[in-house]
């Protein structure tokens, strides 16, 4: 939270920057959101209004459209996302227990981010692995027969769990 | 157009292209149930409630969006469609929650409706988890989300006819829901509380907050709203005396289905405890009440000496922008023909004086020159001096569709950024009190660049040789340096607006409230002639502050005009009315309202005659104003409510509202609309034209009207802009027939481009430095204005309970440097100091203003602002300069 405090200002910035190149395309607002996710990790509720005034949109259906599609978050994210399965495979087998200790590993809940902006932990339905439940994704990687006392190593590779 | 022929449930019925089917259904008089269509919103077909049949095909098709295709066989109520209909009003059911049985909407929740007319129960169904009310703290609006069945009439109302853009949908799936950006409570978003969306929401989800359940009510009634010169039509509704609630009348033309939050929620004025209930009488120094006889015989008594000891000069009347058309005719004749003076003024002349005179010089007629239709169809609109969204709402949701929706392009000329800034093409920010010297400039453009409309110069107008010979002056250098507007904008705005098809220019007092008020009218009216924009399209609109501002002086209440425009020193119009009243007329110019005050303070003057007005407020120097009626050998006031005005009076009389009484208000337009009894008066209060009826009575000199019929009759035979209006209905017994609003406008238009004169006249005018400068240690230029949730002096909107609740006192807008240079904190009380006087209010920090100049509303008892303003006047339109003067400032 501090963290995002601080670079709060520098981020309007940016965002009037990407903003004005959008300025005079006709439908501009999924790719200029895209484009704010992507160079900010995340689009803040600070940059609802900038994008508004330079689609013509109100502010509100701005904000409709970002929390209508999936892909786009309103939080900044960490470095590296955790996608723990809870799909009906992985939940037989053991799928609670590796969220659990994820969670304690990275002392945060789902959808939490760390505070040093490292790891962020989301759930998903199905990671479409079922054939390794129960099974994990760190960013493009893919972990299965997943075991409690592997998870703190798998994490490890990405940089301390912010203990 | 050929006309498409389809079958109807067996009937053969005929639409034009393009028509829906549920459109030829309504009109042929068959009954489709919708909850997502409204006739004011572009269709979406979202909920399928509307569903037929298709015979041919056994297709079933939304009505709402599909329209007709010739040879049609279309079946409402088939076995399919009752089936799949049923379906859909269960499924919806299903999410709703138990408290919808005891819900507010009651019987005008159409999902209800919907669902006992097919036979549908409200349990029965598994629940769906629904979403929590939202807690909200305004005075207005209750939202309860669990009754939302996502049919976005809400958002498409607040986006696309109110054009505010407060609410969208958020997330998807079961938790989708219209919300306010980050899902805050309405009172901390941009929603400005129009009510609009809880009219057209059709279930209990938006509802207007109430203390208490209080059911819905069989009883409506449709007038028009007392608050700004706009003339909405509401429809109230009413249950045991009471209003209960206030929606949009369906039908009109000028709202369309919208509000503003006064029109919706500040009726409630008409049950505040401080109406007035009898007759008061001052005694040594205190109000008594008395009965109505006496009181009605000591004013008559009164009013009988004065005018016999000093002669009927010795008395004024002032009349009021807020009574009916039929009161000001009654007032001025009393006036006129009991009285026997022509001192008869009425409140519009602190704000529209300058329209009716520089208007009624230039084109011919006094008033707005084209419908609000016209306006919102321009292709270019200007706004001037005015702050649409707190003065005058409604036309300022049709400039704003003009923008989003038609591609409109705005010119914005104000000093302050208004809500409008972020819809502009243009916005001008001259120094405050130039704004002539920029029309002037732009007018120099448009000549010199020959973008004028030459065909229409040469047919239609007169003097445009004197016209662009003072123009030559106006170089765009040499206005850049009075307004500090660049050059290069003042030729931009002067292109954009020549070089449209259609232009319209829309202005309020901004323009009309300075010392130079009548020429900046002229100024206007020489830039649309230019151009041709005058009413055959596009058109100058000339705002009105007060519900029946164009209608006071359509109806005489001013002091060198009789009836209709005609002039008292005109031989042959004074003597058309002498003979219809029977009697001898003064045929000298009387006094107008400040001039009266004046006349006061020199001992002329010795009773006057107050009526809804309330100049101890609204006039200039209140100090001044107050000791000079103070002063009065004897005063008598009419008011609803004990004013500071009615305060003075030797007698107060208690007069009805609008809710209580019959008439008609014309509005900003000239559309004459009904205004109908919904209630009785309270306590023994009385429609002011009853009481001046009675007050003529009792001098003596009875005035020949048994119902407010025989008063329109004779408005109509005797005032030329009238005629064809109010037909008599006998059978439904209504006064004047419904249909007021339909003719008269077509009388003031240049429809067809025709002048009344023939030809429209160019006046040349100088601009004239405003002399309201800041000096001599006065270094804060104080603009003053209306706001959104007050009007007037704020009389009725300061004892409507909600209107107060939410806005309850004055404040001073400053920009954040300015204050830091006085040391001003946000909150902080600052004394804002003329040298006439000085008042107090809270700082607020904003970011709206220029350097230099502060804001101040002018709506608010308590902070009477205009007791910093000295009596100037312009000298055409004797409208006192109330819009700006210098101060300084002093923390408290
Ligand atoms: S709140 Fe009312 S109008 Fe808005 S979507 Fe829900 S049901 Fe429709
Ligand atoms: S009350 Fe008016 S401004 Fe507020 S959300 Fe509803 S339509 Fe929009
Ligand atoms: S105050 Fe004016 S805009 Fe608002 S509802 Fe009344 S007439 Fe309409
Ligand atoms: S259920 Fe976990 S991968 Fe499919
Ligand atoms: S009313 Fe036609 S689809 Fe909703």
């Amino acid at each position: 939270m501090d963290k995002h405090q601080e670079t709060a200002e520098p981020d309007l910035k940016r965002i009037e920057e990407i903003v004005s190149r959008y300025r005079d395309q006709k439908w501009p607002l999924i790719s200029l959101l895209q484009e704010v996710q992507e160079e900010l990790g995340y689009i803040p509720p600070e940059a609802i209004r900038p994008i508004a005034r330079g689609t013509g949109l109100f502010p509100a259906q701005v904000q409709g459209v970002i929390s209508f599609y999936e892909q786009f978050h309103t939080t900044p994210r960490g470095k590296n996302i955790v996608k723990v399965c809870r799909g009906t495979a992985c939940h037989v087998r053991g799928g609670r227990t590796i969220l659990k200790i994820v969670k304690q590993n990275l002392g945060v809940e789902e959808g939490g981010t760390t505070p040093d902006m490292n790891f962020t932990l989301e759930t998903v339905p199905c990671l479409g692995t079922c054939f390794l439940a129960p099974s994990m994704m760190v960013n493009k990687d893919y972990f299965g027969k997943l075991a409690p006392p592997k998870l703190k190593s798998i994490l490890q590779q990405y940089g301390s769990p912010g203990e | 157009m050929e006309a498409i022929t389809i079958t109807l449930n067996g009937r053969e019925v005929s639409g034009y292209p393009g028509m829906t089917i549920l459109e030829l259904a309504r009109e042929s008089g068959v009954e489709i149930p919708t909850l997502c269509h409204d006739p004011h919103l572009a269709p979406i077909g979202a909920c399928r409630i509307c569903l037929v049949e298709d015979e041919r095909s056994g297709k079933l098709a939304a009505s709402c969006v599909t329209p007709l295709e010739p040879g049609m066989v279309i079946n409402t109520e088939s076995p399919k469609v009752v089936e799949r209909r049923k379906a859909i009003i269960k499924l919806i059911l299903a999410s709703h929650p138990d408290s919808c049985m005891v819900c507010d909407k009651g019987n005008q929740c159409e999902l209800r409706k919907i669902a006992s007319d097919m036979g549908v129960g409200l349990v029965g169904f598994q629940k769906i988890p629904q979403l929590a009310t939202i807690e909200e703290v305004n005075p207005f609006i209750e939202r309860d989300l669990s009754k939302c069945i996502l049919c976005a009439k809400c958002i498409r109302a607040d986006h696309d006819l109110v054009v505010q853009g407060a609410i969208d949908y958020i997330d998807r799936g079961f938790a989708s829901k219209p919300a306010t950006l980050n899902d805050m409570p309405l009172e901390n978003s941009e929603c400005t509380f129009c009510g609009t969306c809880v009219a057209i929401c059709p279930t209990g989800a938006l509802m207007e907050k109430k203390r208490a359940y209080s059911g819905t009510s069989p009883v409506k009634v449709s007038t028009i709203c007392p608050f700004c010169g706009c003339g909405c039509s509401i429809n109230l509704e009413v249950k045991d005396n009471q209003i209960v609630r206030a929606r949009p009348g369906a039908e009109s033309a000028v709202n369309r289905g919208t509000l503003c939050v006064k029109g919706s929620y500040g009726y409630d004025f008409v049950h505040s405890a401080e109406r007035l209930t009898s007759p008061l009488a001052k005694v040594n120094g205190d109000f008594e009440a008395i009965p109505w006889e006496q009181a009605l015989a000591l004013v008559a008594s009164e009013l009988g000496r004065l005018r016999r000891t000093y002669g009927p000069g010795s008395l004024a009347v002032l009349g009021s922008s807020k009574c009916t058309n039929e009161e000001n005719y009654l007032l001025q004749r009393f006036a006129r023909s009991v009285l026997g003076t022509n001192n008869i003024d009425n409140g519009s002349r602190l704000y529209s004086a300058a329209s009716i005179i520089g208007l009624g010089a230039a084109v011919g007629f006094p008033g707005t020159t084209n419908h609000l239709d016209a306006l919102e169809q321009s292709e270019v609109i200007m706004v001037i001096g005015a702050n649409l969204t707190s003065s005058a709402p409604i036309v300022g949701y049709a400039v704003k569709r003009a923008v989003r929706s038609r591609g409109a392009k705005l010119i914005l000329v104000d000093p302050q950024r208004t809500e409008l800034a972020s819809f502009s093409h243009l916005w001008l920010r001259p120094r405050v009190g130039t704004d002539m010297a920029l029309i002037n400039g732009m007018a120099r453009v448009i000549v010199t660049e020959s973008l004028l409309d030459e065909e229409f110069v040469a047919g239609k107008t007169d003097n445009f040789e004197a016209l662009s010979k003072v123009l030559e002056e106006y170089t765009p250098d040499y206005v850049e340096g009075i307004t500090s507007v660049t050059s290069e904008e003042v030729s931009r705005a002067a292109r954009l607006f020549a070089e449209a098809n259609v232009a319209s220019i829309v202005y309020g007092t901004g323009i009309t409230q300075h010392i130079t008020g009548t020429d900046s009218v002229m100024a206007l009216a020489n830039l649309a002639m230019l151009t041709g924009d005058i009413g055959l399209r596009g058109g100058i609109f000339a705002l009105q502050k007060d519900c029946n501002g164009q209608g006071a002086c359509d109806m005489g209440a001013l002091p060198n005009l009789l009836p209709g425009y005609q002039c008292v020193e005109d031989a042959q119009s004074i003597n058309k009315f002498a003979d219809r009243w029977g009697t001898d007329l003064p045929s000298d110019a009387g006094l107008s309202a400040i001039e009266m005050i004046e006349h006061v303070r020199e001992g002329k003057v010795k009773g006057m005659y107050i009526v809804g007005e309330n100049p101890a407020l609204s006039f200039p120097n209140s100090t001044v104003v107050k000791e000079a009626l103070a002063s009065l050998d004897f005063l008598v006031v009419q008011d609803m409510f004990l004013t500071d005005t009615a305060k003075l009076a030797n007698v107060v009389l208690p007069a009805a509202s609008f809710a209580e009484k019959e008439g008609t208000f014309t509005n900003f337009e000239g559309r004459v609309q009904r205004v109908r009894k919904a209630i009785e008066p309270f306590g023994d209060s009385l429609p002011d034209s009853e009481i001046v009826l009675r007050l003529a009575n009792s001098m003596g000199y009875p005035m020949p009207y048994s119902s407010l019929q025989q008063v329109m009759d004779e408005i109509r035979e005797l005032v030329p802009l009238y005629q064809g209006i109010g037909y008599r209905d006998s059978e439904t017994k209504d006064i004047y027939r419904a249909e007021l609003d339909k003719d008269p406008l077509s009388k003031r238009r240049l429809f067809k481009g025709q002048f009344p004169s023939g030809f429209g006249r160019f006046h040349p005018v100088q601009y004239e430095s405003p002399g309201e400068t800041p000096s001599n240690g006065y270094n804060f230029t104080l603009l003053t204005g209306s706001i959104l949730h007050h009007s007037g002096t704020g009389s009725k909107s300061s004892r409507s309970p909600r209107l107060s609740e939410f806005s309850p006192e004055a404040y001073v807008e400053i920009g954040e440097s300015d204050a830091n240079q006085v040391g001003i904190n946000q909150g902080d009380k600052v004394k804002v100091i003329s040298p006439l006087g000085e008042v107090i209010a809270a700082a607020r920090f904003t970011d709206t203003l220029p350097e230099g100049v502060i804001f101040m509303p002018n709506s608010f008892p308590s902070t009477p602002v205009n007791q910093l303003f000295d009596i100037v006047l312009d000298p055409q339109a004797k409208t006192p300069a109330l819009k700006t003067c210098a101060v300084k400032l002093e923390r408290t």
